[in-house]
């Protein structure tokens, strides 16, 4: 088990999310940076799918109430182990009755934390993740706050060695100015200029964006398309309401939408779009399906890279 | 019906579209619906979800198995074969939900309708509705076609918080609000039938293609 002791201004239980379920309008929903909560859960030894905290907007603690491998990834944060200074994606083991504490989140924007076992919350629709719009999963579809106390899964016999860490090139490169995109569904109903506006301008994260979407503020795309009949999104969509400037589609987005979409972003990229945060930019730059699904397989060898030269690590 | 040839395009790494029209029409939604049917009951390798839409349904996929080349070369011959099939889908299902009028816009729908409060639940109860889409929150289902009569803009302030089976009108649509969510269209009336229940198999009562005719209870 382990004790929200003091929340942070938002943590829920998030996995890779629902992707079964959108027929019925359920969003896929799940981490906001699928990569870092992978990895997370590789360098610990848990299984890539396993659920975990994820973390954003200020410092709280957390008590470990068993013994516990545990790491953390994605934004980088000051955070310690009983005062000791916690290093990223790096395995730390905790004592029960520990203490663990973000005092700040200095870059990035969601933090995860992954325990060994993973977190044992039920599993609904196939996800242990919360979608907090409709108050389901993860948590009892809420955020946690301090006094909740979550159960983990049984440790695993073998572990990953204390201090075994992920070699930052398996990770996204997080500081890369460029995200990729491929086309869009309605790429053919915008004029030629917009698709290079989109790719040869600084866009900038809103202040309005959360797990739902992300408003990024630049050069506004002409459009006269006005609203279309819906059809399915996905997270990573980059969609074009009236006012011409862009809407990134992210983990909690609805199913179905009447916006044109004019890219959708790399899943391999996603995770640098996700991490923005208000106020900082990314450029966009296009590319094929084919390359961009090569990029997504090479992101995923790399998280089972990472589970590989975890489980060599161990002592046992 | 002119055919148009079918359309596919990705949708990102893990999805394609395939577009049957570029003009809504019932019988497209019909034909959509119906391809949506076939693909799920193909229970083709690496496919995850199947979303239908107005003019499209979109095929959800694991990437990490099959290349977009080959799933969407899969996914259009199957719909193409689907909709050349003259086999009537027998899935769809009726459903009778039943009502209480007592909705907080009940009274402004008459005013601005120019009907009675009688004639405006009369109107409502008497169709028989289709589900045209699932989407904006979880089980929440477009459903089609409200009366002329009582066809209104939606509000243009929408509301914070509507509750869980408020019945509903807007434009040419009615629904039922399956969780409590913002909304901006017009409440006329209430329903305990639970729209969606994430631990239910089937967690959201209605699918595409589905009719609905809603029962006036005291």
């Amino acid at each position: 088990m382990i004790t929200i002791t003091r929340a942070p201004p938002y943590v829920t239980v998030q996995n890779g999310g629902r992707k079964h379920s959108r027929s019925f309008g359920v969003p896929r929903g799940g981490a906001m940076d699928l990569f870092a909560i992978r990895a997370v859960n590789a360098i610990v030894g848990n299984s890539l799918d396993a659920a975990a905290l994820e973390w954003a907007l200020g410092g709280g603690a957390v008590r470990f109430d068993r013994d516990c491998l545990f790491a953390i990834g994605g934004a980088t944060a000051r955070a310690t182990l009983s005062g000791k200074v916690v290093a990223p994606c790096t395995t730390t083991h905790a004592r029960a009755g520990e203490e663990f504490t973000v005092e700040q989140i200095t870059s990035g924007r969601f933090l995860y934390l992954a325990c060994d076992g993973g977190i044992d919350v039920p599993v609904l629709l196939g996800s242990r993740s919360t979608y907090l719009p409709g108050r389901f999963g993860g948590y009892d579809g809420r955020m946690l706050r301090s006094g909740d106390s979550v159960a983990l899964g049984a440790r695993p016999a073998t572990h990953p060695a204390e201090g075994f860490h992920s070699a930052a090139d398996l990770m996204p490169r997080y500081d890369s100015e460029i995200v990729h995109v491929t086309p869009g569904t309605q790429e053919d109903l915008f004029d030629e200029s917009a698709m290079r506006t989109l790719t040869e301008s600084d866009y900038r994260v809103s202040t309005a964006s959360d797990r739902t979407g992300y408003k990024l503020e630049g050069p506004a795309l002409g459009n006269s398309l006005g609203t279309l009949p819906s059809e399915a999104g996905c997270p990573g969509a980059i969609q074009i309401p009236g006012d011409g400037l862009p809407i990134a589609l992210m983990a909690d987005a609805p199913t179905v939408g009447g916006y044109a979409k004019i890219a959708v972003v790399s899943e391999a990229d996603l995770p640098i779009l996700a991490q923005r945060r208000p106020g900082e930019s990314i450029r966009f730059q296009l590319i094929t399906i084919e390359q961009s699904q090569r990029a997504l397989k090479r992101r995923v060898s790399d998280m089972h890279t990472i589970s590989q030269l975890a489980s060599r690590s161990s002592p046992d | 019906m002119t055919r148009t040839p079918l359309r596919a395009h990705p949708l990102g790494d893990s999805a394609v579209t395939i577009l049957f029209g570029a003009e809504r029409s019932t019988e497209l939604l019909r034909m959509i619906h119906s391809a949506a049917r076939s693909l799920e009951a193909a229970k083709i390798p690496h496919v995850e979800d199947v979303v239908p839409a107005y003019l499209a349904l979109t095929v959800f996929y694991d990437p990490l198995h099959v290349s977009y080349e080959d799933i969407s070369a899969t996914l259009m011959a199957a719909c193409d074969r689907a909709t050349h099939s003259s086999a009537k889908s027998a899935q769809s299902r009726e459903h009778r939900i039943p009502v209480r009028y007592d909705g907080m816009d009940l009274e402004a729908v008459a005013t601005s309708t120019g009907l009675s409060v009688e004639e405006v639940i009369a109107r409502h109860s008497r169709r028989t509705y289709t589900v045209d889409l699932l989407g904006f929150v979880p089980g929440f289902a477009y459903l089609s076609e409200l009366d002329a009569s009582l066809q209104l803009p939606r509000r243009a302030q929408p509301r914070p918080r509507i509750a869980a089976g408020s019945v509903a009108i807007a434009a040419a649509q009615t629904a039922v609000y399956p969780l409590d969510t913002p909304g901006g269209w017009h409440i006329i009336g209430s329903t305990q039938t639970v729209m969606f229940d994430p631990t239910r198999d089937a967690p959201a009562l209605l699918a595409p293609g589905d009719t609905v005719r809603f029962e006036r209870v005291a």
